[in-house]
């Protein structure tokens, strides 16, 4: 369960970026978060991941209030929740399987366990077969199937992903929401900002719309218009 | 799981190395320079002290006996040498033992042996030697023998006042400390800027890695680690070449030193600066490594708070 409880997030005086919004979503959820560009999607999912502090209010995770969250602890954070992003952050030198193993290995986790669930992970987003390739070999949509492959390897209780098909065509981007689905139905929180009204209303799950900070509109089952 | 980490992290130190190698290559050489300079001022400084003692206790004062005083006038000026609160010892030489040391010392010499045999009787007068408890107070000591008193016993006092030499020696020592700290100082300095340098260096090369373990939940210690491991391994690797020159090298000198410094003055075994580094070897080696460890420490943690943080 995620919780924002009042939260307010100020960048400069002129403006805030988040406007007392509070909001619950239960574990197993795949909530949609919509809104023009500056609505304040990527800042709320800034908050979750703790790469940003929230002005006001406070912001609860699986019962742990991370408003105040110890610059030294926010890894132990970072190891529950998987980010994926519109530029995929993959490293150029290294191949997807190395892409992956990196985040389990700089997270310590054992070489054996490295090498037995990169495979895996890599199944998972159908990439088995091309393990050995680098990025600029990749695709965009294969691309951010690495990039999602690597924010699996903690087993993460929740998956925040901040316009994961910006970059990509329609064909891709349906690929990647297909992934997202499939992962959320393996039992990970998904939270989706995005402006692509199609694929939010092809998933007919919750939309949560942001304007100018502010959630206009919850749905359970939602649509969105530009 | 530690293990793990720690060779990882001691590989991406490696890595770091290597990816700027030409930057850690004048770190090292920079802090090479950085250490002999402190193993010099640090061996001056024993070495200097060791050529004081040496003429400080070389300073003697001895007095020689007329030939005609008897054993009684002569113990009896013993023995108010002694009782003197300046005096830490007295030791007389009979004109026997005298003749007896000088025939010894001559051994080699086979003229000498003849020309005491043509002379017929002992030439050598009876002497004291007189140590005293401190330096300063040899010309009172001297002065008093030369007094009246004894003009009947006494032929002759003779010291060599090396206070003099001492006092230089000290202040050269000084200078040499003083000239060596600022050195010190100036190359630590250097050292500090270039190791900051090359871990910024490498943090900038690294920050697509270090950005995302930041986002993948990487420990503090799994991010920073490495860099002050990098600057660790650039200490030791100068611990290392420094000790490969400076233990050869006082090998070298170390005879030359003895022979020009401390000839004549040391009574049994000489000083060795060699024989004494290799004993001393725990004390050289942890200097170093403090001093090149405490450097390398803080510049890496400097540049990573400025660099890292974000
Ligand atoms: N680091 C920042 N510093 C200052 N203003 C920011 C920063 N990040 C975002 N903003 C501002 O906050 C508002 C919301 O931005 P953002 O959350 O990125 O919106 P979205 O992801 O919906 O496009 C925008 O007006 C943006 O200019
Ligand atoms: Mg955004």
């Amino acid at each position: 369960m995620i919780t924002f409880n009042k939260i307010s997030k100020v960048y400069s005086k002129e403006s805030a970026a988040l406007h007392d919004v509070s909001l619950k979503i239960p574990t197993g959820d795949f909530v949609s978060i919509v809104g023009q560009s500056g609505a304040g999607k990527s800042t709320m999912l800034k908050l979750i991941s703790a790469q940003e502090r929230p002005s006001e209010g406070m912001i609860v995770i699986d019962g742990w209030d991370i408003t105040k969250i110890r610059r030294w602890q926010i890894p132990h954070l970072r190891r529950q929740i998987g980010v994926v992003f519109q530029d995929f952050k993959l490293l150029p030198k290294r191949t997807a399987f190395e892409n992956i193993a990196f985040a389990m290995e700089v997270g310590g986790a054992p070489t054996r366990e490295v090498r037995a669930t990169v495979p895996h992970i890599l199944k998972l987003v159908n990439l088995a077969e091309r393990a050995n390739a680098y990025p600029d070999e990749l695709s965009g949509g294969e691309k951010q199937r690495i990039a999602i492959a690597r924010a699996l390897a903690y087993k993460p209780q929740i998956l925040i992903a901040d316009e994961p098909t910006g970059n990509l065509d329609a064909l891709h981007s349906w690929d990647i929401v297909q992934l997202l689905i499939k992962i959320n139905k393996l039992g990970t929180t998904v939270l989706l900002a995005t402006h692509n009204d199609e694929i939010v209303n092809a998933l007919k799950k919750r939309v949560v719309t942001l304007n100018d900070g502010k959630v206009v509109s919850d749905k359970k089952s939602g649509t969105y218009k530009l | 799981m530690i293990g793990v980490s720690f060779f990882r992290i001691l590989r991406a130190a490696g890595n770091n190395f290597l990816r700027n190698v030409w930057l850690s290559i004048a770190t090292t050489v920079i802090m090479t320079i950085t250490l002999l300079i402190v193993m010099f001022l640090f061996f001056a400084n024993v070495f200097g002290l060791e050529v004081i003692n040496n003429i400080q206790q070389k300073i003697d004062l001895s007095a020689t006996f007329m030939t005609e005083a008897s054993e009684e006038q002569m113990s009896k000026v013993v023995r108010n040498m002694e009782q003197r609160p300046d005096v830490r010892a007295v030791q007389f030489v009979s004109s026997d033992e005298a003749l007896k040391i000088f025939r010894e010392r001559n051994i080699d010499k086979p003229y000498i042996e003849e020309s005491l045999a043509e002379l017929g009787k002992n030439p050598l007068p009876a002497s004291m030697f007189i140590v005293a408890t401190a330096p300063e107070y040899y010309e009172d000591i001297a002065r008093y023998l030369g007094d009246d008193q004894f003009g009947e016993v006494i032929e002759e006092v003779s010291y060599e006042d090396s206070r003099d030499m001492i006092q230089r020696l000290i202040s050269i020592i000084s200078t040499i400390k003083n000239a060596g700290f600022i050195i010190t100082i100036v190359f630590a300095g250097l050292v500090i800027l270039i190791m900051f340098n090359t871990v910024r260096l490498a943090i900038y090369s690294f920050r697509e890695e270090i950005d995302i373990m930041h986002l993948v939940g990487a420990s503090r210690w799994f991010i920073r680690g490495p860099f002050v491991i990098e600057s660790m391994l650039v200490a030791i690797l100068s611990v290392i070449i420094t000790t490969g020159i400076i233990y050869p090298l006082l090998n070298g000198i170390a005879p030359e030193l003895q022979r020009y410094f401390l000839e004549g003055y040391a009574q049994q075994e000489g000083f060795n600066i060699y024989a004494y580094a290799v004993q001393e070897w725990p004390t050289v080696l942890g200097l170093q490594l403090a001093v090149a460890l405490g450097l390398a420490i803080i510049s890496s943690l400097i540049a990573i708070q400025r660099y890292l943080n974000s």
